[in-house]
This record gives structure tokens, sequence and C-alpha cells, in this order.
């Protein structure tokens, strides 16, 4: 009888414990953003909007100026004016936004092209509907103390850039400076931190302008106790080269677009974002106030910083916002080809500009500029950290 | 033992070999319900994906890996090796670590009272917090992942060489000790041995691990020519077949570095009773 009371008690705090650990985890991260969300479109349920349509953005990596268009179209209400309910998912070093999409759990999603190219020749029908990142972040640094000033000075030495999908402007890049990847440089895949550059444990790294060049930038030199500065570095620019490759842009799948009603959506939810990233490139201070409020780990600073770098990536967009550029998308087309990313030749099915083309027309028709061509960037200051 | 030792009973006569074609028969009857099921597996896996008509991108059909394996096994192997070469590193290091300080904690009591919790304690870091600061601490390149294996078998080779070394047949130790023998003797020939058996069960958990933790450590960076970068790079552009083509290639390693501390065990310990027992199978 003793023994069986402590038995249960046991199986008792057990059961509790596993209860109380499964609890939490699902709603939390989304409970913050959705209550605000449906406080707003049940006071903006105005005229003809009774039922808003629940869609769902899956983002490419966690929640971040990088993607601060999107938010801005959420806290601004310009998705409540478009009648959508939308979901915003952050990404993570796991999540891959074409799985996601193409699982059905997500409506949209942001990625590189030639992922999505990847993802189309695997089988995967997904179609890119508005390309709102125009030029390529993504550069390679060295450290000008060690003698490289350019891609042809990587010879013989040992560079990093983190795979998954974005090494091949590299590629492409020591290529055309006759460089072997697999004899002439010693290519190291690198973690999603700066540390491997900031102790010289490589010669070159990848980074992103909006986010790894400032945590290099933020980070003390122990050598001068100030902040590393561009100076101290050679920034290796692959749309100066002619082999970027296109990154952020919106997709979803070829069957989810068929429907008649799933367009119209497209079409609000196009010119509800495009309406987003104008907001944050004529406000960006506000839209870095909304990025804060969605918790990301890198602070004020730096998403300040990744704001105006993001801008600069988006403006000016010649054609206007998220419209496609032939030639670029056919720019890195080709350098998917050559590099195995795809083995047949992409067609131009793989994108389509109608909806991104009808979005600006009409928000050009109501005075908005769509283009930002006489768009200027900020300076920003950075301080340890990105505080 | 229950064996007369001037004749050999029947059951041992039948299972002398009798050259090459004896073997082969005996290690495949041994051998034959693994395989089938292997086979059956591959062929049920095959269906669903044909069936079903299966995304490549979410299962990838077993007949385009073994193809992709075919057309690329150089590139894979070399890769392989490269892994390999780490994950031996780390066992190695790992393993002689765990025995070193087991037999540390036997002979000195004191200490084991010391290092026992820290042995513990190691075992609960995680292994994905402790990458990147093994990255940090001893370089992108072979160090960090020989000290993520290492970390790996530590444990289980520690616990097991302890629980071995103080599981001695009853009576043995106090027989020892009324001999008055050195402290020296009673570990070389008496706790040595009975330690073998559950050192070799340790040392072979660890091979497997070690080539899981050498995969895993490299997903946090390093070269491109190894398989850990390969299984990751392939997978994050929807390269499925190519990601399951070099899975392929770590699990053969993982298996023939078990065979091979399994056969290591056979030399070492052919007076255990596993290898002696008639029928045993």
């Amino acid at each position: 009888m003793h023994h069986k009371k402590w038995i249960f008690l046991t199986v008792a705090l057990l059961a509790a414990l596993v209860i109380a650990a499964c609890q939490p985890a699902a709603p939390a991260p989304q409970a913050p953003a959705a209550e605000p969300a449906k406080a707003e479109s049940q006071e903006m349920a105005e005229e003809g909007c009774t039922q808003p349509d629940k869609v769902t953005l899956q983002l490419k990596w966690v929640a971040q100026a990088q993607f601060a268009g999107y938010y801005a179209a959420k806290e601004a209400g310009y998705y409540d004016e478009e009648c959508l309910d939308v979901t915003i998912n952050p990404g993570g070093p796991d999540i891959v936004p074409e799985q996601v999409v193409a699982a059905g759990q997500a409506d949209f999603g942001l990625d590189w092209l030639p992922s999505l190219l990847s993802a189309r020749e695997q089988g995967t029908p997904l179609i890119n509907i508005g390309q709102v990142f125009q030029r390529s972040a993504m550069r390679e640094i060295a450290w000008k103390d060690s003698g490289i000033t350019g891609p042809a000075d990587l010879k013989g030495r040992r560079v990093a850039v983190w795979f998954g999908g974005n090494e091949f402007e590299l590629l492409a890049t020591l290529k055309k400076y006759g460089i072997d990847p697999e004899k002439d440089v010693e290519l190291i895949q690198q973690p999603f931190d700066m540390n491997l550059f900031l102790q010289r444990q490589v010669d070159a790294a990848a980074a992103m302008t909006y986010n790894e060049l400032a945590q290099v930038l933020e980070t003390v030199n122990p050598e001068t106790g100030e902040l590393y500065k561009l100076e101290d570095l050679v920034v290796m620019d692959f749309n100066k080269e002619g082999t970027a490759m296109l990154e952020d842009g919106i997709f979803t799948t070829e069957e989810w677009l068929s429907d008649p009603a799933h367009q119209d959506i497209a079409e609000r939810f196009l010119r509800a974002s495009f309406k987003g990233w104008i907001h944050c490139r004529d406000n960006p201070n506000e839209c870095v106030d909304f990025v804060l409020k969605q918790g990301p780990a890198l602070p004020r600073g730096h998403q300040t910083w990744q704001m105006n770098e993001v801008n600069k990536l988006i403006w000016p967009s010649p054609n206007g916002i998220g419209i496609m550029d032939p030639a670029l998308f056919q720019q890195t087309a080709d350098i998917a080809l050559n590099f195995g990313v795809i083995s047949e030749p992409a067609s131009s099915d793989a994108y389509t500009t109608e909806y991104a083309e009808k979005a600006v027309s009409a928000l050009e028709a109501a005075g908005v500029d769509t283009k930002g061509e006489n768009w200027e960037p900020m300076v920003v200051e950075l301080t340890e950290g990105g505080k | 033992m229950t064996h007369s030792v001037t004749t050999l009973p029947e059951e041992l006569e039948e299972l002398e070999p009798e050259g090459l074609g004896a073997s082969i028969a005996h290690w495949l009857r041994r051998y034959f319900p693994s395989i089938l099921v292997f086979i059956l597996v591959t062929a049920f896996w095959e269906g669903v994906v044909r069936l079903f008509n299966i995304n490549v991108f979410l299962l990838p059909a077993p007949h385009a890996i073994f193809q992709e394996f075919a057309s690329n096994y150089a590139t894979l192997l070399e890769y392989g090796m490269n892994t390999f070469r780490e994950a031996l590193g780390g066992f190695a290091v790992g393993c002689s670590l765990g025995v070193l300080v087991a037999v540390i904690a036997i002979r000195w009591h004191m200490l084991a009272d010391l290092l026992l919790p820290v042995a513990v304690a190691s075992n609960s870091i995680p292994i994905i917090a402790f990458a990147p600061l093994a990255i940090v601490w001893f370089g992108i390149d072979a160090g960090s992942k020989i000290a993520i294996v290492a970390l790996m078998c530590f444990f289980p080779t520690m616990i097991s060489t302890f629980r071995g070394l103080t599981s001695l047949p009853p009576g043995a130790l106090d027989l020892m000790r009324s001999y008055a023998a050195p402290e020296k003797d009673i570990f070389l020939k008496l706790r040595a041995p009975a330690a073998l058996p559950y050192v070799f069960n340790a040392l072979k958990l660890s091979s497997t691990l070690s080539m899981i933790g050498a995969i895993v450590a490299e997903f946090f960076g390093g070269s491109v020519k190894l398989l850990g970068v390969y299984i990751k790079t392939e997978a994050s552009i929807l390269h499925t077949t190519q990601a399951w083509a070099a899975i392929i290639v770590a699990c053969l390693l993982g298996i023939l570095f078990y065979l091979a501390i399994s056969f290591v065990e056979r030399l070492v310990m052919p007076w255990h009773v596993s290898f002696r027992e008639v029928g045993h199978e």
C-alpha cells in the first residue's frame, strides 16, 4: 500500500511535468503577432471587407529588417485595406521556404531565385510573382592587410561561404578569374556567424551587406580598441563582377495561382506588400520600430543599418518595384546552369510579372512613387554590438 | 563448461569449418534474415514512391539514389573518408580519455567523487551549443570535429569501463586480497579482463556515434570535401537524391567501423562466453 502511494505520486508528478512542458510551445511566438492583427482587422472590417482572406507568408530568415516591407504592410494596415489577414512566419537555419510553400503550409514564400529554379527542376512547380530585391546583397570580404585586393587574389587562399544555395555567385566569380574551386582554392563552409573571419581562420568570408558586414563593423578591433572600419576591409561586389544572382523574391506554387480567386489575392498581396516597402523607403525609422516589435535578436542600430542596406537593394527600381528584369533573370539562370544548380536551362515560366505589374500600375494611378529614382540612402553610424 | 575435453561433441563437429564454401554458407545463413529485410524495405520504399508519385524533394526513390551513388561514388567515398578520419580521431581521443578517467576513478577513490559528476555533466552539453564554441577553440578544420566526436564518445566509454572494472566475479576480489596481491596485479589480472566486454560494448556504441558526431559537427561549417557539408549543401538546394546517396555512404562507413570493432573484439577476447556458446545466434 505504502509502495503504491509513492508510485502513484511519482507518475502524477511526471505526467504534470510532461503536460506543463508541452503547453507553451505552440501559441507563444504567434500569440503576440496574431492578436493585434485580429483586433485591427476587426476594427477595419469596413466597407465591403466582411471576411478577410487568410494568407500565410513564409520568410527566408528570422525576423529582421530584411523583411521590413511585409511587417510595415501589416502594422500600417495595408494588408487590412486589401482585405487580407496575413500571418508572417519567420524562417531560420533549417527552414526551407520552398518546402513550406510546396507542402501547402504557406501561400507565399520568400527565397532566392537559384533555389526556386532548382526546386522547379526537382518537380516542384513554384513560380516567382514579385522580384523585390533588384540587386544582390552578397559580398565576399577580406582583410585589407591580407594582401587580397580582388577576386583574382583568392587563388591559393582559404575562402569561406555559407553554401546551402548561396555559393554560386562566388563560384561564378572564381571561374571568371580562372580559379578552379577544386584545386586552386580551399573552400570552407562557414557557420552563420563571423567568428571565422574575425579570428582570421579564413582569408575571405561571405557577408550580406545588410547583416554580416555590419556584424564585423560592430565588433571592436582588439588592437586599436575601436570598431573595425570599412577601410580595414576589401569588399568584393558580385554585382560589379557581373556574377550576381537575384535574391529575395516572392513566390507561390503554380497550382495555387491557377485559381482565379487566388490570383486576385496575389495581386492584392503584392499591392499591399509593395506599399509596405515604399513606406519603408520613405519612413525607414518607423519601419525599424515595426521590426523591433517582432523581437529580433539584433538591436536597433543593427536593424537601422539593415533597413538602409535593404533599401539600397530595392531602390531605384527602374521598372517599378517587384518587376522582374528579364536580363537579370537570364544572368541568374545562366549561372545556375553553369554551376549545376540546374541541369537544364531555366524557362521564363519560372516567373510572371503579370500581378506585380497590375499592382504597380494601381499604385502609380494612386500617385505613389513605385520607382524611387530620387531616393538617397541614409548615413548610418554603427555602434558596438549594433545597439 | 559441460562438454568433456576428450572428444568434441557432435554439434561442435558440425560447425567445424571445412573451407571457404562452408564459411560463406554459414555466414549467409546467419545474415540471410537481415539481407531479406533490407531487400524488402528497399522494395517497399520504391513501391511507395512510385504508387503515391512522391515528389523527389520529399523522398527520392531508391533506384535514383543508387544511380546517383554509382555515378558519383569516387567523390562520395573521398568525402566519406575525410569525415571518417575525423570520426576515428575523435573516437580515439574520446574513448582513451574515457578509459583513462574510469581507471583513475577506480584506483583513487577520492578522485572518483571529483571526476564522475564532471563526466556526467559533460554528457549533458548540447552539441548544438557546443559546436560553435568548438570551432572557435579548435578551429574550423578537423580540430573542432574531433573535439565534438570525442565529447560524444567519452561518456559511454567512461561509464561502461567503470562498470566493467567493478563487475567482478563474487569473491574474486577477496581472494586476491587474501593473497596480498599488489594493486597492479589486481588491476591487470582481475579487473582488466573483467572490464573488456564492457569496454568493447562502449567501443561499438562509440563507433556508430562517432560517424554521426562527425557529420553533425560538419553541419556547423568546415571544408567542402566533407560528407556532412555535402549533405547539408545538397539538401538545401533540394537535391535530395544526392543528399541520400551521401547518407548511404555515411551509413556504410558507420557499419564498417562497427564491424571492425567487433572483429577486434573477437580477436582480443576469444575466450569470452559469447564466442564459445554452441548454437549461439
